[in-house]
């Protein structure tokens, strides 16, 4: 008897303890209330470009964590330009998941921690549709001509603008100029010049990665994920199934090595650093580690922004980071303030010079200092000019999920080319249905 | 947990005079029940409050009851139970692997020679790693074209071309094979733990008697090693179960790695959808609650023995 209710006893401890465990990711969702509205968005409150005039007091800029020092710096600068306003960084972990989940649960808690957070572009839509912005639109329109026309897509969501953008990204065409006489003119020329060579690598791993790559080829060829009304998939389409079959045969013919259905960012550089890849699908921040001593490529390569895909056109996906601010910032005009001396073309220009971050004003891609620091400035800024956003939606990240884990499983050969986008038609219709 | 056990066991000692016995244990229990009220109860109970409902991923603060409908999504999907799959094959094939190793390690660090010292030391180096740099590890390791294993291949003549980590089975098999590199020397300390408490004289009386080195093997050690392996058991079962770290950092779950914690903490956390991943984790939390019920009941005949030890 007493043996049994030990025994009872021991298996609700462990059971608990691995509940605790369990349940220790779950935060608090701090949801109350429960009416609806048809626009998502409606109702935001918009923040006056005249607030910053007079403001005064403390801001915080929250900010994955800043590992080249342009936002320490510029928070320094800005600080000594402005006697009324203290500004401090709040840094999050690097990785980017991290840093919304941090975003989001201060958010979720009301919290008045973050003034400013420096969004990746594509949570724009999702902050905005859970009202966690104040909507930038009067702002943003009065330098509306100061930006490259692309970074603006990726801020704006249900016609109104929630962010500046200020870091700008776009991938780019590595090639070994001391093997490769001329850039090829269509993606089919990199691949068969790949395969008679050493090959191509990319970031094909089941990861968000592989949904710019795969985004990439497949909006060259013409194709689309979302309908017009951004209600219904349209992936299962013969324009993305040209790109996905691409990407397949590329591996099946040895373009590409199978080993890319793993590879990340930091994989696919290390393969072409240590020789062995003659292209390589890369963003901007490889070009300076490659120069470096211990690259075998040092001096021996160069980029160029992506070609066409036969019958289709060119494409480029749009990376960065876009600054917002938080509706519950007790400081809004010192916000702005902040927002508006960090995207100036000031600071951009010396980003640019100092600390290789893209500029997403065009008037600092020609400033002759950025020329100089930066070669490839030119091929960058078409590649950032061509390039469009990925889908925008309030749940991107299970649409994101429904394309990288599905043309994985097509890249590894687990499934067939038809199929894969057939089920990530469905898993995206799924994810578009989510309460 | 332990805490909890000790505090079971002292309402069972006899007392002479005083406070009613039963009041008194009571009394002495609460701390410890309040205390588990607090950290256990509560998230249980708000977890299954959250999987009852949903929240609107897209409108702020909108949410409604949904009753079991979590539940029945999740049981009628396939993901759910290829997760469910895949846990228990990872499970299955881990513990079993680690338990044999480890008490093979076991016996090698009991028996007494030059220079045990140290390796009890360097058996034990593997455990004291974290999981996600024992990950890092052996994901560089298995890298295809770079990595260690494949020019070992390669050197000897085997094919070199496999995607360790880029396709099925052999992801899941890297998977089970870095956590029995990493646990095995945990299964060996207890264990070794075990074997100490055997007494020497029990052996040397069956030497006596004549037993082979087997015989003393599997008729004195087995059975007295029992409690301290089911003690092990227990615990690498339950850990196994809720695998995380291992699949997030070597695969992020592709090809036939996805376990529950990871799918349940993919819907919870990255894609907001608190109330299906809620349900998702009180699942998790049912089929390990099952498995620990059916390890005391069946397994562990004299647990109790054990537990007062």
């Amino acid at each position: 008897m007493k043996g049994q209710r030990f025994k009872f006893l021991l298996v609700m401890c462990l059971a608990v303890a691995m509940a605790v465990v369990v349940a220790a990711c779950g935060d608090d969702s701090g949801s109350s209330g429960g009416e609806t509205s048809s626009g998502q968005t409606e109702g935001a409150k918009k923040i006056d470009p005249a607030s910053m005039d007079s403001a005064k007091g403390n801001v915080t800029y929250c900010t994955g964590k800043d590992t080249s020092g342009d936002l320490k710096e510029g928070v320094k600068e800005f600080n000594k330009a402005n006697p009324g306003l203290t500004a401090k960084l709040l840094e999050f972990p690097e990785s980017a998941d991290e840093q919304r989940n941090q975003f989001i649960q201060r958010q979720r808690a009301k919290s008045a921690d973050c003034d400013v957070f420096e969004s990746d572009v594509v949570w724009t839509a999702e902050f905005a549709s859970q009202k966690w912005l104040l909507d930038m639109t009067p702002y943003v329109e009065s330098r509306k001509d100061e930006f490259v026309p692309s970074t603006l897509s990726s801020v704006t969501y249900e016609d109104k603008i929630w962010g500046a953008p200020r870091v700008s990204d776009a991938g780019l065409l590595y090639y070994r100029k001391d093997k490769i006489k001329q850039v090829p003119a269509t993606w089919q020329e990199v691949y068969k010049q790949a395969q008679s060579g050493k090959g191509i690598v990319y970031q094909g791993a089941s990861y968000e990665g592989l949904t710019v790559n795969f985004l990439e080829l497949a909006f060259a060829a013409g194709g689309k994920i979302l309908s017009d009304d951004g209600k219904k998939s349209v992936i299962d389409s013969p324009e993305n199934l040209k790109a996905l079959q691409f990407m397949v045969d590329g591996i099946k013919s040895g373009a590409a090595p199978k080993a890319v259905t793993t590879y990340m960012e930091e994989e696919a550089r290390r393969t072409f650093e240590a020789g062995r890849a003659d292209f390589e699908r890369q963003w901007p921040y490889a070009y300076a580690l490659g120069e470096m001593k211990g690259s075998k490529v040092a001096g021996k390569f160069d980029v160029a922004p992506y070609p066409e895909f036969e019958g289709g056109g060119k494409a480029a996906i749009l990376g960065g980071h876009n600054s917002v601010i938080s509706v519950y910032s007790k400081n809004p005009g010192g916000a702005l303030k902040l927002v508006d001396y960090l995207t100036s073309e000031k600071r951009m220009t010396k980003n640019a010079v100092k600390y290789s971050k893209t500029p997403v004003l065009t008037a600092s891609y020609d400033d002759p200092a950025v020329k100089k620091s930066l070669p490839f400035i030119d091929q960058l800024r078409q590649a950032v000019e061509q390039a469009k956003s990925r889908p925008v939606s309030p749940v991107y990240s299970q649409i994101s999920q429904a394309i990288y884990k599905n043309v994985n499983n097509a890249l590894s050969g687990s499934t067939d080319p038809k199929a894969a986008l057939k089920k990530a038609q469905d898993d995206m219709d799924k994810a578009l249905a989510t309460f | 947990m332990e805490a909890a056990s000790v505090q079971a066991g002292t309402p069972q000692r006899r007392r002479s005079r005083g406070i009613p016995e039963r009041r008194l244990a009571a009394l002495m229990v609460s701390p410890s029940m309040i205390l588990i009220a607090i950290v256990a109860a509560y998230p249980i109970g708000y977890a299954i409050w959250l999987s009852l409902h949903e929240y609107s991923v897209r409108v702020a603060g909108l949410q409604r009851w949904a009753g079991l409908k979590n539940y029945t999504t999740a049981l009628q999907s396939s993901e759910f139970w290829d997760a469910v799959r895949t846990t228990f094959i990872f499970t299955g094939a881990s513990v079993v692997l680690e338990t044999l190793l480890g008490l093979v390690m076991a016996l090698a660090m009991h028996s007494a020679f030059r220079g045990q010292g140290l390796l009890r030391t360097v058996v034990l180096v593997p455990w004291a790693i974290l999981t996600v740099v024992t990950a890092i590890t052996w994901q560089t390791i298995f890298e295809p074209s770079l990595g260690f294993v494949n020019s070992l291949l390669g050197a000897v003549g085997l094919p070199d071309d496999t995607v360790w980590l880029g396709q099925s089975p052999e992801a899941l098999m890297v998977m089970i094979f870095a956590d029995v590199w990493k646990t095995a020397p945990f299964m060996a300390l207890l264990l070794l733990a075990g074997l100490q408490v055997i007494p020497d004289d029990i052996y040397e009386a069956a030497k006596v008697d004549g037993a082979t080195a087997w015989q003393r093997f599997v008729r004195i050690t087995l059975p007295l090693l029992k409690p301290a392996l089911l003690v092990a058991l227990i615990f690498r079962t339950l850990d196994a179960l809720r695998i995380f770290d291992l699949p997030f950092v070597l695969t992020k779950g592709a090809h036939g790695t996805t376990t529950l914690s990871l799918i349940s903490y993919e819907t919870f956390q990255t894609n907001r959808i608190l109330g299906a991943g809620s349900a998702l984790a009180v699942l998790t939390f049912l089929i390990v609650m099952i498995v620990s019920f059916v390890y005391i009941r069946f397994v562990g005949g004299n647990i109790r023995g054990l537990a007062e030890e």
